[in-house]
């Protein structure tokens, strides 16, 4: 059984009469990417403040590495926040090593985890320049050296690839899928979401300060997954087939809505009865984007 | 606390080894020194060490000896030479061989007038060094003390009536070392309160306050910061010190009648225990603001308002002197922002009564302690507020 590094239950969080987090229940896994989603303001970084003990909640309970949050568990948690900072006045390397310190490595080590990490960013001719000689996504990257160095159990990113190029993006996205395969807890909170369907394996959706969906991505897709099909033919489909109530063409490929009552399966039976040839038949699965406008939306109306 | 320690080295080195730092340390000294040396040059450059020649018609002086040297070498005594009439005496004037001559009236003893002839070539020193050499033999014969005490003049002393406390015209320094060290305070408090102000502030502004608090308890935190912060401050003042001790043992080599009265060791210690639970408080208060405000500019501008009381004694420097028991005095010394300046200054001038300084110190060690405690508090409140100050009163009603 996969061990449970965190696990948030039904934590409620208010600041005056803004009620910032209202019943927010999840737990993460070892060795998982975990998409922690949501509109601004929805309470993720709330959420993700009281888990760190930042904040302590007004009710509800936080479970970090099997008990309460302790000054020694924080030397096992890497956190990039959403607002980014570095000390702009220090050189990278002594920058980088000093908050490695914190995290509870000795010096030595530190120093030289922070040189390999710094070779493996492509940083190293810069370890000497000051820190706001760095671009933009440097200090990104930078940053992201300080979540990772002193290898810790659980790790919390806010917008991880913000500020980076592809290249960069990829290089994190492989070393994320490294620290998972390592047996890390990564909590990505994210507003690119195909890099949340690429990367993560479950999700939490956070919607004014509630978990509105939380569960495995797959099993969330093919709920939300609607009644269409995508079909890629070597010909042109006809302007109407039985079973379908309308076929939208789109780039290289046709979305069938089929008619109630009639399943993928039927469909299928129906093309192949017609010799109609298919390169590509799936069901049409929605994107992340299209849950999460979908979830949200009817979250307001709702209200 | 291992933590505590690292915070604490990092943000003493990260002050301490920056250049500015160490050129704003190195500055006093070397703007006094330059300052010292410039006054030094221009004297030197109007003192003249050629010989003086008198001419003393009624052999008042003779087998006049020269007097001692007093042993600086930068200011020789000038020679005093005699000679038989004004004739040869101006002659000598106009062949440089003397910087100017003197003429003993025939009533001099009773009147002690004499003329001075000179030309551009005299020293501003040839008056005065005559005039020594005339007093060293004209008293030759009287006692040493008699002689002490027409070369030095008056000494006034005034003692308080329990005759514990004394000040005298030659006890200058018990005046003006709680006036320099008042300044150096006002100075030392304000370095590290800003460095602390900015320290706090700084990891707002830059973001790496979030970080940190994932990394250490704000208990540590803040705790390494005011004592780093305030190490700062009092390395700064120690090498003032170091300075001031060095010019002190120095300066006697070039003035030779420059000597410094001894300190009393009660006074020192009376001093040592003002101004260090002032500057912890000040500091921590420092600290404090920077927690509440959002803005290093902001900070700035709330801290000035508890800087410019520390000062306020110095406005009223000749109240404390006239009456050192008055209300105005006794009040200052126990209020805590103007305590640190006003206890030691009236110190100097009376005896203060013993639960006076007890109460005081009990004041400034409570606030210190306060103001340590307060800011932890209003650091942990405000640490991950931007755009909107911590009011002082959340700090008091909040209770996690």
């Amino acid at each position: 059984m996969t061990a449970i590094n965190v696990n948030v239950n039904e934590i409620s969080k208010s600041f005056g009469t803004v009620q910032a987090v209202n019943g927010v229940s999840f737990d993460v896994q070892q060795g998982e990417i975990f998409g922690l989603l949501g509109p601004n303001g929805a309470g993720k970084t709330t959420s993700i403040r009281i888990i760190l003990d930042i904040f302590k909640p007004d009710s509800g309970s936080v479970s970090v590495l099997g008990g309460p949050m302790t000054e020694q568990k924080k030397n096992k948690i890497g956190y990039l926040p959403e607002e980014r900072g570095l000390y702009q006045e220090i050189q990278l390397e002594r920058c980088l090593v000093y908050l490695a310190t914190l995290k509870g490595l000795e010096e030595t080590n530190a120093r030289q985890r922070v040189g390999e990490y710094l070779e493996r960013f492509d940083l190293g001719q810069w370890r000497k320049k000051k820190v706001k000689e760095l671009s933009k996504g440097m200090q990104q990257k930078a940053q992201l050296i300080t979540t990772l160095v002193h290898q810790p159990e659980i790790v919390i990113i806010d917008e991880p690839f913000s500020a980076l190029d592809p290249v960069n993006t990829q290089m994190v996205k492989d070393l994320l899928c490294e620290e998972r395969d390592r047996g890390t807890a990564i909590i990505m909170c994210t507003h690119q979401m195909h890099q949340v369907e690429e990367l993560a394996d479950r999700i939490a959706l956070i919607d004014k300060g509630q978990t509105v969906l939380f569960g495995a991505l797959d099993g969330i897709r093919r709920r939300y997954a609607s009644d269409a099909v995508v079909v890629r033919s070597l010909q042109e489909l006809p302007a109407s087939l039985p079973g379908v109530r309308e076929i939208i063409k789109q780039n290289n490929h046709s979305l069938l809505k089929f008619e109630p009552g009639k399943t993928a399966q039927d469909i299928l039976q129906m093309l192949v009865q017609k010799n109609i040839s298919l390169e590509q038949f799936e069901i049409a699965m929605p994107t992340l984007d299209e849950i999460f406008i979908q979830v949200v939306q009817s979250a307001g109306d709702s209200k | 606390m291992k933590k505590f320690w690292l915070i604490f080295a990092n943000e003493y080195k990260r002050h301490v080894l920056k250049k500015s730092f160490i050129f704003g340390v190195l500055s006093m000294p070397f703007f006094l020194i330059l300052l010292i040396g410039v006054s030094l040059l221009s004297v030197w450059l109007q003192f003249n060490k050629a010989p003086v020649g008198y001419v003393d018609p009624n052999h008042l002086l003779v087998d006049a000896e020269q007097v001692p040297e007093k042993g600086s070498w930068l200011f020789p005594v000038a020679p005093a030479v005699p000679f038989d009439d004004e004739a040869s005496a101006k002659t000598a004037l106009e062949n440089d061989s003397i910087q100017s001559y003197f003429i003993l009236s025939d009533d001099y003893l009773s009147t002690g007038k004499a003329t001075m002839v000179k030309n551009s070539k005299t020293g501003t020193n040839a008056s005065s060094d005559f005039g020594d050499f005339l007093v060293y033999n004209l008293v030759s014969d009287y006692p040493n003390s008699v002689v002490t005490r027409l070369s030095e003049g008056n000494n006034l002393i005034v003692r308080s009536l329990e005759g514990s406390r004394e000040t005298g015209e030659d006890n200058w320094m018990g005046i003006l070392l709680p006036v320099v060290a008042g300044i150096m305070f006002m100075i030392t408090v304000n370095i590290s309160g800003n460095y602390l102000l900015q320290a706090v502030v700084e990891e707002k502004e830059n973001r790496t306050m979030e970080i940190l608090v994932t990394s250490v308890s704000p208990t540590e935190l803040m705790a390494g910061k005011v004592v780093g912060n305030m190490l700062v401050g009092l390395t700064q003042m120690v090498v003032w010190i170091i300075f001031v001790i060095v010019a002190l043992k120095v300066a006697p080599s070039f003035f030779p009648d420059m000597q410094f009265p001894p300190i009393e060791t009660s006074y020192l210690l009376l001093m040592a225990a003002t101004l260090i639970p002032s500057f912890v408080m000040v500091a921590a208060a420092m600290g404090a603001i920077g927690a509440t405000a959002t803005e290093s500019r902001e900070a700035q501008q709330i801290a000035g308002w508890f800087t410019i009381p520390i000062m306020i004694p110095f406005w009223f420097i000749s109240a404390i002197m006239l009456k050192p028991n008055g209300a105005l005095s006794v009040g200052m010394s126990l209020f805590p922002l103007t305590a640190p300046i006003a206890l030691p200054l009236r110190a100097v001038f009376t005896d203060i009564p013993t639960w006076q300084i007890a109460m005081t110190l009990a004041i400034l060690c409570a606030l210190a302690v306060f103001s340590l405690w307060l800011s932890g508090r209003i650091f942990r409140l405000g640490m991950l507020r931007y755009g909107k100050r911590v009011r002082l009163r959340e700090a008091f009603q909040r209770s996690k």
